[in-house]
């Protein structure tokens, strides 16, 4: 499977699962910034969650097909079609004949960020330090450590599959499919559970709506808002920080780091965004609305529970409902 | 936060639900970062037998650590935490001591523009600042910043220097820096408003190594001036 790069997009990078056990060496985690969509786009086509996938953001990347293939889509809605064709709408699958363009303009009426592209088993870039995720602060991973350019070739790893090797190891699902329920239930609303401290001022950020500012990128989001009381903003000590963490800096405009985060930082950390909500995190576009809602411990491990639950269950309907081992079987065929 | 310390064995904060912080004072102190080190250490040894621990983070006088709230709970991690700072007292830390790390730095000219703005801050001539800068051991306090980007103590006094008002859009990998009580090596090449007084050939960063990173926390550190 290879698809050729006609325009690059805004910022189009190879992103899997990340690689989170390097902070001590001063490695952002990296990996999609929405988790959520990144195991979405993958389950659709039998691949594992964290598989690497193409991540766009606001303006898609236009490629051309030069084998055909089956596509997983997930996350927001860039206006994805085949040029001269049909809409490529996400949370389902496409197949896609070889010397089909698409794209994903981002014309589209979502207000959401970013989009995921998967392939049948996954892009095919090196592993390093664990992940083929792209890390753009330190250009290595990825694709050459950079976001997509024209005349870049990307390819899957599954070509067995594609080829025609029915029962082989590596074999995939071809056929399309939907996925079985709402695919955007945990990342429609841009509603943000925290978690208040270690620092003080958490309260203060629940008290008042926030617009996602300019600088908004995989490091992390500024926002505009507030003002916040006296006393909150400031520096401390340079500590590890987590992705989620929100910073407070001396001019009083909240960071909610993301994915490519540096690993320590100097602001007091008010409040922390809840695992479950970094998906909708990593959907933010600037000039969004945002709220944040105070939540307890309890409250963040039930939601996280109840996602993955939610993605448990939407597989075994996948399977159920396309009779997948089958057709795992038969793929290609 | 307040500036008191944190008792012998530090305080340990919920970070979100994921992660906790063990901050063992609010203070710039090469003791502690040792300190820390030594915590983290412990707490990576520990990761075989507990499933859901992640990677400690050292800085200058606190530990991060990550964890899979599926997997692990919030009160195991604490108490596995508290225990190995306990078990890491302060003077009961000494960390081998391998020969420094030898960085060759070219001094001045092209590769480090910002050497005569420094020794004319000082009142001193450029070479009386590379033999200051050249003649001390440094020791990494701990990696963050950027990948492979060691934050060195032990600063000579008479080095203390302002950064530069107006930051670089890019500084090349391998410039050696000073900004405020802090020297340091560029790992690669990025924005940055440390003042720049040398450049070396060694790889900081090279993804390619088992350890990418050339320097590790607790390393000693010497910078040899080169032609």
């Amino acid at each position: 499977m290879t698809l050729e790069v006609l325009e690059g997009g805004l910022v189009t990078t190879i992103q899997d699962g990340g690689r989170p056990d390097w902070a001590h060496l001063g490695v952002p985690p990296s990996g999609a910034c929405d988790p959520w969509s990144l195991a979405i786009a993958n389950l659709l086509l039998g691949n594992d969650p964290g598989a690497a996938v193409l991540e766009m953001t606001l303006v898609g990347p236009t490629l051309i097909a030069r084998t055909s293939t089956t596509l997983g889509l997930a996350g927001a809605d860039l206006g994805g079609r085949i040029v001269g064709g049909r809409r490529l709408a996400p949370g389902r699958s496409h197949r896609i004949e070889a010397g089909e363009t698409i794209t994903f303009p981002g014309d589209g009426p979502d207000r959401r960020a970013r989009a995921y592209l998967a392939v049948p088993g996954g892009l095919d870039v090196p592993v390093v330090l664990g992940s083929r995720s792209t890390c753009l602060a330190a250009g290595f991973g990825g694709f050459d450590g950079r976001p997509l350019e024209t005349g870049d070739l990307v390819n899957g790893r599954d070509d067995a599959a594609e080829e025609g090797a029915p029962g082989s190891p590596g074999a995939r699902v071809s056929g399309e499919r939907v996925w079985p329920a709402d695919p955007d239930a945990p990342v429609g609303v841009p509603h943000l559970r925290l978690i208040p401290g270690p620092a003080t001022g958490g309260d203060a950020l629940v008290a008042s709506p926030w617009r996602v500012g300019r600088e908004a990128d995989r490091v992390g989001l500024r926002l505009d808002g507030g003002p916040l009381p006296d006393g909150i903003a400031g520096e401390a000590v340079s500590h590890g920080v987590t992705w989620g963490a929100i910073q407070v800096p001396p001019d009083g405009r909240p960071i909610v780091l993301c994915a490519d985060h540096q690993t320590t930082g100097g602001y007091p950390v008010v409040a922390v965004v809840i695992s479950a909500d970094l998906p909708i995190l990593g959907q933010l576009r600037p000039g969004v609305d945002v709220r944040f809602v105070a939540v307890t411990r309890e409250a963040a491990i039930g939601a996280l529970v109840e996602q993955r639950a939610a993605l448990v269950a939407a597989v075994a309907a996948l399977r159920e409902s396309v009779g997948w081992d089958e057709l795992a079987h038969s793929a290609g065929g | 936060m307040g500036s008191a310390d944190a008792g012998a064995n530090g305080r340990i904060a919920a970070v979100g639900d994921a992660a906790v912080l063990l901050t063992l004072a609010e203070r710039v102190d090469p003791e502690l970062s040792r300190r820390a080190q030594a915590i983290a250490a412990a707490i990576d040894a520990a990761r075989a037998e507990q499933p859901g621990l992640g990677r400690a983070v050292p800085a200058h006088a606190s530990v991060l650590i990550p964890f899979d709230p599926l997997a692990i709970e919030i009160e195991v991690v604490t108490t596995l935490v508290g225990a190995c700072a306990g078990r890491t007292g302060l003077g009961g830390v000494e960390l081998e001591a391998p020969a420094p790390v030898e960085i060759p730095v070219r001094y001045g000219g092209v590769d480090g523009p910002d050497l005569a703005d420094v020794a004319a801050i000082h009142g001193l001539r450029p070479s009386e600042i590379v033999e200051l800068h050249a003649g001390a051991v440094y020791r990494v306090l701990f990696l963050g910043f950027a990948p492979g980007f060691a934050y060195l103590g032990g600063l000579p006094p008479g080095l203390v220097t302002p950064r530069r008002a107006t930051p670089r859009a890019r500084v090349p990998a391998g410039s050696v820096g000073i900004a405020g009580e802090q020297t340091g090596v560029y790992p690669l090449a990025m924005p940055g408003g440390w003042q720049l007084i040398g450049r070396t050939d060694a790889p900081l960063w090279d993804t390619a190594r088992p350890s990418p990173a050339l320097l590790g926390p607790g390393d000693r550190v010497r910078f040899v001036p080169v032609r």
